[in-house]
């Protein structure tokens, strides 16, 4: 199978997840109780005018008919119009996801530091002490609750030695050295959680790689040991973690969520928990549908990379 | 001549959480410059851990204890990481086992042959490098495939590019581990041919270990024999083969099957290496004919015969003195009444794919991997279905077992015909087809003592069995009640394969299918083998599907051969007369490609008419690769089924213009003379 034609077929499967949870979200917040229009107007607002909103906001019209209209416009870039603010979700959402993706590089770029780091120490040395205490504080770190790392870092460098801000408000007057020193910690609490996934897989597969016969010729080829690590081992040491990132990823949409939450980032997480709080029902829409995007998304480059890095996976029919 | 590496005293042990086992004893020799050096042996006896230590190479749990390595006047164990990696690849180089694995999966050759000479700057002054690289596939007999991945080449050609790869640097010291095991008669025999061709233009130095001896006769100046971690015969490869000194050294050269059936002087081995009952004195004592008392405590070393030959064997004379050669009498007992016909295949057809619905709606069919399939056995026969790796030798037998629902054809057993797929047979069908698979370590359950392996199969069947029937197997395939409580890991490769044969033989099948049972294992062992299944055949008149690649073997046993080429018959013929009648060109390519003990200048013939392949399914397979094609014929029509004495010929050449096989023993060369008459005394 050609690339382009993996690609296509990746694609397809990847517009059919996001229609799929498109109609699962609409249904689900269709079934929830209570009206829109007398949570907007509140309790003591006349029949007429929770009758006027309800035709403004197409309320009266089938759940059908709204769906569609609801995806059309999503689909032109309309996100519709928040309920609890009253402004455009496109100028409420915009800055939020810029901040969450300035976090969310941050964080991924420690990631892949702090996953490869460990994980080719821990395969040099296997069976060496360094393996082994890098093994018991990952396996520490993966039994801790995300919330409680973000404390701890939270408590250790912000109360106990004061080094950094305990709170990560930034607006956009901050300067970029604000902006860093606010992002710092929410990044490697995100970081550190995503990474002792990766390294354990990284670990034992590429251990496996070290064995194979492949590494063992390039050694006796009289490379240097660092050309053996970065050409010949890691490339194809890396694709089982591929996935493990993939799914890593779906992970940080969820932990933006909740670290946000912990350091006062003003994020799309935030922005999630208050719409969700304030039942800005296409807010949610919205931020949600964006969500479910980015994880697709992630696998679909997961994937592509793991064909790219696996050549025999290209031809194989 | 000059002394190129020596190595002097090796002592190496491995680490385990048993402790240490030496797995290289006293080990000698030197190697000249220009010189080809065989390191032969079982699989075991070390010969691999020393030729890595020819690279300074050893796995993390293997020391050495004691010994030196001298390269060019340089002990290379005591030699640090730097200066070893500045000498691996440029002055001793590596051709590995498996070309398969040993080539990057995930980068292009080209870079790969590319990355070795830019490490090294060995890179020829005023060349470019992409000339320098399609130069060197040229030497190895390559088009220019830099842009092609590992997996987009064939064995033979991964193999070939590992060998331009390892010359790239016209390093002094070529190390080749097992460079032809995993490779085809055909394909090896021209890796061979090629190596002795480059040495002859380069003139490197070689290190060759393998376990097989006919393979080094092509190539080898001189021959260490190894057993146990120990030299017990140096010597050159033509005295070595003609007149074997150590004990040892006898009963491995007799235990090689050859084409031209000549009796071998002296019998195969006995036993198999144990290290866990080693003697004292000589480690081969034993398995040793010829041991005496005092074999067992005075160790041996090697001490110079006759010339250039060291053997470390006190009793070497009593062992080399005539001989009563045991000829193996293959008498043809030719019953009057013709055996019942038990398994009959016909026209059958097979291909992996069902045609998807997608395809059906279009009209396409997926071409058949196997075709026309016509095969009978007969109670106590043996027919052996020989051919390359994906000819379909052993789709044949997924089908016949039921694993693989053929496309066309029907397959009875016993002239009832047998449902296609595995499920809808009946559980009396079922045990009367046993299959024994190539890998006797992969199809025995790790985790159940040997009694639970062989209650199983006769539990399913409903058969009433005590522990002095699976005694009785166990006797059968030469073991004893000992083993029915070991696991599987306890047992050599040699042993779990009898238990293999136990297990199908419990059940009392009419058909065997032998699946290449014999590849996995060492000579010795496979005469053995060859040995226990002949008695069975006689004993217990099954019929038996030989599946191998190997003709030399197949000769030794079977009752008739089946010749497959891509999925097809090319000729089917009795064995004792496969060397004498009308051949099909395809049969003579694989009979020549067959090393004999001795150097026999073999050079593949190449296609009458190259560039002409049969699209499949039209013409003859063979087209484009076959020396004796008669113009475009072949490619576009399908040779007819030509009647033989015995057998049928496909091919579009008269029966009359067919060769017949000329066994290497002509007169052209006087040393052959002289060889046969020194191993027959």
């Amino acid at each position: 199978m050609s690339i382009f034609r993996l690609l296509a077929s990746r694609i397809l499967f990847s517009a059919l997840t996001l229609l799929l949870v498109s109609i699962l979200i609409f249904l689900i917040l269709e079934a929830l109780p209570g009206d829109v229009a007398t949570r907007i107007l509140g309790r003591e607002a006349t029949a007429k005018a929770l009758e006027v909103l309800r035709s403004q906001l197409h309320l009266d019209q089938p759940a059908l008919v709204r769906y569609f209209q609801w995806l059309g416009d999503f689909l032109r870039g309309d996100l519709g119009t928040s309920i609890a603010t009253g402004r455009p979700i496109a100028d409420v959402l915009g800055p939020r996801i810029v901040n969450t993706l300035l976090l969310s590089l941050f964080a991924f770029a420690l990631y892949i530091v702090l996953a490869l780091v460990p994980a080719i120490i821990q395969a040099v040395n296997r069976g060496k002490t360094i393996d082994n205490v890098i093994s018991v504080i990952t396996l520490l770190l993966l039994s801790l609750p995300d919330f409680l790392l973000a404390t701890m870092l939270l408590f250790l460098f912000a109360v106990a030695v004061p080094i950094l801000p305990a709170l990560a408000t930034i607006s956009e007057n901050s300067t970029w050295q604000e902006m860093l020193r606010a992002m710092v910690l929410p990044a490697v609490t995100l970081a550190i959680m995503m990474a002792v996934y990766a390294i354990r897989v990284l670990r034992d597969s590429l251990i496996e790689v070290l064995r194979s016969d492949y590494v063992r010729l390039a050694e006796l080829k009289g490379l240097r040991p660092r050309a053996v690590l970065f050409r010949h081992a890691l490339p194809n040491a890396i694709v089982p973690a591929l996935n493990v990132t993939a799914l890593n990823l779906g992970f940080l949409i969820g932990g933006v969520v909740i670290v946000e939450r912990v350091f006062s980032y003003p994020g799309f997480g935030t922005l999630l928990i208050d719409a969700l709080q304030l039942r800005d029902i296409p807010l949610i829409k919205a931020t949600v549908m964006i969500s479910a995007a980015v994880y697709v998304a992630a696998n679909l480059v997961a994937d592509v990379l793991a064909v790219l890095l696996q050549p025999r996976l290209r031809t194989s029919r | 001549m000059k002394k190129l590496i020596e190595v002097r005293n090796l002592n190496i042990a491995y680490g385990s959480a048993a402790g240490w086992t030496n797995v290289v004893q006293g080990v000698s020799f030197e190697i000249a410059r220009g010189e080809a050096f065989g390191l032969v042996g079982e699989s075991g006896c070390g010969k691999s851990t020393v030729a890595y230590r020819l690279l300074g190479y050893g796995t993390i749990n293997s020391l050495v204890q004691t010994g030196e390595v001298i390269f060019d006047g340089i002990d290379l164990l005591k030699l640090d990481a730097t200066a070893l990696t500045r000498l691996r690849g440029s002055r001793i180089a590596l051709v590995p086992q498996n070309p398969t694995t040993s080539l990057s999966p995930g980068m292009r050759v080209g870079t790969q042959i590319r990355e070795m000479i830019a490490t090294h700057r060995a890179l020829p002054p005023g060349m470019a490098m992409e000339t320098r690289i399609v130069e060197l596939f040229a030497l190895v007999g390559l088009p220019d495939v830099g842009h092609r991945y590992p997996h987009e080449l064939s064995g033979g050609q991964q193999q070939r590019v590992t060998i331009a790869m390892a010359v790239a640097c016209n390093p002094d010291l070529l190390v080749l581990d097992e460079p032809t095991t995993g490779l085809d008669v055909t394909t090896q025999r021209q890796i061979i041919q090629l190596l002795a061709d480059l040495r002859a233009r380069i003139g490197m130095a070689m290190l060759y270990v393998t376990h097989d001896l006919a393979l080094l006769a092509q190539i080898a100046d001189r021959v260490g024999v190894m057993y146990a971690g120990q030299l017990v015969e140096v010597a050159p490869c033509e005295t070595l083969l003609a007149a074997p000194a150590h004990p040892y050294s006898r009963g491995l050269i007799a235990s090689i099957p050859t084409m031209d059936g000549a009796a071998q002087p002296g019998q195969g081995l006995r036993g198999v290496l144990r290290r866990d009952q080693m003697s004292t004195g000589c480690k081969f004592e034993p398995r040793c004919d010829f041991a005496a008392a005092a074999c067992r405590t005075t160790p041996q070393a090697l001490e110079p015969v006759t010339g250039a030959r060291t053997v470390a064997c006190m009793r070497w004379r009593e062992a080399v003195a005539p001989h009563v050669p045991v000829l193996v009498k293959r008498e043809d007992k030719k019953t009057a009444e013709v055996p019942k016909r038990v398994l009959s295949v016909a026209d059958l057809a097979l291909s992996y794919t069902r045609p998807s619905l997608f395809d059906r709606l279009l009209g396409r069919s997926s071409p058949a991997v196997v075709r026309d399939i016509d095969l009978d056995l007969r109670a106590g026969e043996v027919v052996a279905l020989v051919g390359e790796s994906g000819s379909g030798k052993s789709t044949i037998a997924r089908a016949i077992s039921g694993r693989l629902p053929p496309r066309a054809g029907i397959i009875s057993l016993d002239g009832a015909a047998l449902a296609p797929a595995l499920k809808d047979r009946s559980v009396e069908e079922l045990r009367q087809i046993q299959y024994i698979f190539q890998n006797p370590d992969a199809s025995l359950n790790p985790r159940r003592r040997i009694r639970a392996i062989l209650a199983r199969p006769v539990d399913h069947f409903g058969i009433e069995v005590d522990d002095k029937a699976l005694e009785t197997v166990l006797d059968n395939v030469g073991l004893h009640a000992g083993y029915l409580d070991r696991f599987p890991e306890q047992l050599s490769g040699g042993e779990r394969q009898r238990i293999a044969i136990a297990r199908a033989l419990l059940v009392n099948p009419k058909l065997l299918i032998c699946d290449e049972i014999l590849s996995a294992l060492d000579v010795s062992v496979q005469a053995r083998i060859v040995e226990l299944l002949r008695s069975l055949k006689e004993k217990h008149a099954v019929a038996m599907l030989f599946i191998s690649h190997d003709l030399a073997v197949v000769q030794e046993f079977a009752d008739r051969v089946a010749v497959l080429y891509r999925g097809e018959l090319m000729q089917l013929a009795d064995t004792a007369t496969l060397l004498s009648e009308p051949l099909h060109p395809y049969t003579e390519m694989l009979l020549e490609a067959a090393p004999s003990l001795r150097k026999d200048h073999y050079v593949s013939r190449p296609p009458a008419v190259p560039n002409s392949k049969a699209a499949q399914g039209v013409g003859c397979p063979l087209a484009g690769r076959c020396p004796r094609q008669i113009g475009s014929l072949c490619a576009e029509t399908r040779p007819p089924l030509q009647t033989t004495g015995n057998g049928f010929v496909r091919c579009h050449l008269g029966v009359e213009a067919l060769p017949v096989h000329s066994t290497p023993t002509d007169a052209r060369d006087p040393s052959v003379q002289k060889v046969s008459s020194q191993r027959s005394l």
